[in-house]
């Protein structure tokens, strides 16, 4: 009688193992390199037809209405429009392999400095003939003020503004109220008022910085901008070695030693973010548009605080202007222009359904009942969205290089290194300022 | 002498002879016909062009991405080696490695350890063992995006019910993702979790195919529980325990989401090993020649550690 031999042991010859052990072990090279989704024509897919990604933006409503504004355009010569989703996940690869393969889009929404990137790489067609059609119907005019320049670069337009990604501070009015403490005015009065919150059991500069979470990595900018300080000087070269960036480091630290900011943060994503704004342990911290819908508290207890003041008179926040681009590679480079236009012309439906969860750049819109009726809304346009710039700061125009700084792992690091207190300000700095300046030489 | 009886015993159990058996090679190999060698060929060669089409194609192309300076959309310009240097001479690299390697080594035998307790534990007669036994596939068959977020709820937060639970008792608020520390405990244990019932189901299978007359044979000889068990169990399940431990080490060293979905890789890169390492290089640092290079020297690495483990299962074989 003998040991019956298992299934895996009899079935195994070393041939057949060595090829999936190397196919498997190959994933990671795949995975790295393999290309994203790509369909059907490049900019167009039946004849004349202009392809329009779009990315996820809100709920599901929302890509619905941008499909049926999308699929409504009726060119010049009967010209029309396709829409597809792009999902977030690995969205940069899916549009570099669609672009590379002539099968992209001919005009996108996409990530907040992806026309830069696209544009470096010769792909962009320039938007300045749809900015003339813009002056011509006079919806030029009706842009906020400041929202335009950042896209224009030496060569033109490289992309046309949609919507605005603002940072604001949110608090909590009865935390406060609880804890017997005035709204922040100022840097000193944040201090005061986060320790008078962690008494109530509240923070005071909520943020995190965990898996895919940027907030936290905003609110470090945020900061340094508010203090006159930025990632770049005003010749667009790097400089974060400078005194205003140090001096705001070293306030956020010296929140974070004092525990105003939650020890957890670090690794806190979005959603443990909104809870904690959800739970009442969030008392003010630097969030997006429409925290109460995000968080679901609509109780009106959730408010947009006042934009604060740093130590040398500096008043100012970060947006990221989201945007529209064109690509070379269309059916029609007039039919694109020309569906751009169209496109930001019944932009309004999509904040008259209430589906945007972002700033309008359209002041028509802003003024829209749909929008105007929430006193939050309209007191981020008042107050905030004149003091807001660019993750370009102290730099005036959008590159390329932003999109190596934001969700990079330079600015990622940083970040974690000061809300965990782990080094001092100066340190802190100089590390990131050395991995930025590795990856923008490549 | 009972113990040389029970030692002779157990050696004829190792090799897989019963009382009473010859003992003689088993499953010697025939030479296969030419016609045989024929037909397998054709059965075989459409799999193989599409592996090599899958596979062959992307690690070309990798190869030139790795060795130029370009970015997705364009190769860029000839670098040599360039990249590898660049990586090989980035203390964030080696960080990463350590990490993967602490990572693969704690995935690897916690899971197998787990798996084999359970899969012992399962062989015996224990009341409602089927029910058991499918609970306990549960976190290998849930996807990995529930189990995180479900992980992520249990010790994310300083009110997290696990910290909660380590305040109630007295032994402080531990901080499972924010202390880098802690976090690459969480991330190794929460690996461990998700992988022993892949590691229970290769045992077990390895398990069920032990003729237990080997055991009753050991007993008469006198061995004891724990020489049945390292002497008759382990080598006998060896092969299986092998195969395991090499495809165990490829899914950890490749493990990008278990890793990703709960810590991104941090806090300040304590839980990051290569392959999210190779992702955000190329994905977020927009680096795309040292990213692919990070994952060449990965696959690399991967194929010697593969090759070297299989040596030890013929070797097993052998003995």
């Amino acid at each position: 009688m003998s040991t019956k031999p298992s299934i895996a042991s009899s079935a195994f010859s070393r041939r057949g193992f060595l090829g999936f052990a190397a196919a498997a072990a190959s994933v990671p090279l795949l995975a790295a390199c393999g290309g994203g989704s790509a369909s059907q024509g490049g900019g167009g897919g039946a004849a004349g037809t202009i392809k329009f990604w779009d990315m996820p933006w809100a709920t599901p409503a929302y890509n619905d209405a941008a499909k049926k504004i999308a699929e409504g355009f009726s060119g010049a010569n009967g010209g029309k429009a396709s829409y597809q989703i792009i999902q977030w996940n690995n969205f940069y690869q899916t549009f570099s392999s669609a672009i590379a393969s002539k099968t992209g889009p001919a005009v996108s929404t996409g990530g907040g400095f992806q026309a830069f990137q696209f544009e470096q790489q010769g792909q962009i067609a320039y938007a300045d003939k749809v900015i003339d059609k813009l002056k011509a119907n006079g919806q030029f005019d009706d842009f906020l003020p400041g929202v335009l320049d950042p896209f224009k670069s030496d060569k033109g337009y490289v992309a046309v503004p949609w919507q605005l990604d603002m940072r604001v501070f949110w608090y909590r009015k009865s935390l406060f109220e609880k804890a017997g403490v005035g709204l922040p005015t100022d840097w000193p009065s944040l201090l005061e008022a986060g320790k008078a919150l962690k008494k109530v059991g509240a923070f005071g500069f909520t943020t995190g910085a965990g898996a895919g979470n940027n907030y936290g990595n905003h609110s470090m900018i945020m900061m340094m901008v508010n203090n006159g300080g930025g990632v770049w000087n005003k010749d667009g070269e790097l400089d974060l070695m400078n005194d205003r960036n140090v001096e705001a480091m070293e306030f956020v630290l010296e929140l974070v030693s004092n525990g105003i900011v939650d020890p957890a943060a670090v690794s806190y994503t979005t959603d443990n973010m909104s809870a904690q704004w959800k739970d009442g342990k969030a008392g003010y911290g630097l969030f997006q548009v429409n925290v109460p819908q995000r968080v679901g508290d609509t109780s009106g207890d959730l408010l947009v605080a006042d934009p604060i003041t740093g130590p040398h008179g500096d008043k100012a926040t970060i947006v990221f202007p989201n945007n529209i681009m064109m690509y070379t590679n269309t059916p029609s480079q007039e039919a694109s222009e020309d569906f751009l236009v169209y496109y930001l012309g019944q932009l309004k439906e999509l904040w008259k359904q209430k589906l945007m969860s972002a700033l309008p750049v359209f002041k028509s819109i802003t003024e829209m009942p749909e929008f105007a009726d929430d006193p939050n809304n309209v007191k981020i346009v008042k107050d905030w969205q004149p003091i807001a710039k660019t993750f370009a700061a102290q730099g005036k125009t959008l590159n390329a290089n932003l999109a190596a700084l934001d969700g990079g792992q330079a600015l990622n690091q940083f970040s974690q290194t000061i809300l965990t207190g782990k080094a001092d300000a100066k340190t802190a700095l100089q590390t990131f300022q050395s991995g930025l300046e590795s990856v923008l030489k490549k | 002498m009972a113990l040389i009886t029970a030692q002779s015993g157990l050696s004829r159990a190792r090799r897989g002879v019963a009382p009473g058996g010859a003992g003689g090679p088993a499953n010697r190999k025939s030479k296969l016909s030419a016609q045989t060698s024929r037909t397998f060929f054709w059965l075989l060669l459409p799999s193989v062009v599409l592996l090599v089409l899958i596979h062959g194609y992307p690690l070309i192309h990798a190869g030139v991405q790795a060795t130029h300076d370009g970015s997705l959309i364009q190769t860029g310009n000839f670098v040599g080696g360039e990249n590898f240097a660049t990586v090989l001479s980035s203390p964030a690299f080696w960080k990463a490695a350590q990490f993967t390697l602490m990572f693969t080594i704690v995935g690897v035998f916690g899971s197998w350890l787990v798996g084999l307790g359970l899969a012992l534990l399962l062989r015996t007669k224990i009341p409602a063992g089927g029910t058991f036994k499918v609970l306990l596939l549960l976190p290998w068959v849930v996807p990995i995006v529930v189990s995180s977020t479900a992980w992520n709820w249990l010790v994310a937060t300083p009110d997290s019910l696990i910290p909660s639970l380590f305040r109630n008792l007295g032994l402080g608020t531990p901080l499972f993702l924010a202390d880098p520390n802690l976090a690459a405990i969480t991330v190794m244990v929460f690996k461990v979790w998700v992988s022993f019932p892949f590691m229970m189901m290769m045992i077990s299978a390895a398990l069920a195919s032990v003729d237990t007359t080997v055991y009753e044979a050991a007993s008469m000889d006198g061995a004891t529980r724990w020489q049945q068990f390292s002497q008759i169990t382990l080598p006998l399940i060896a092969r299986s325990t092998y195969i395991s431990w090499i495809l165990m080490t490829i899914f950890c060293v490749n493990d990008f989401p278990t890793i990703y979905l709960l810590t991104g890789g941090g806090p300040v890169s304590a839980t990051t090993s290569l392959v999210v390492l190779a992702y955000r290089t190329v994905f977020q640092d927009f680096a795309t020649g040292p990213g692919v290079a990070i994952a060449f020297l990965m696959t690399m690495t991967l194929v010697v550690i593969s090759v070297l483990l299989y040596r030890q299962i013929r070797k097993s074989s052998v003995e």
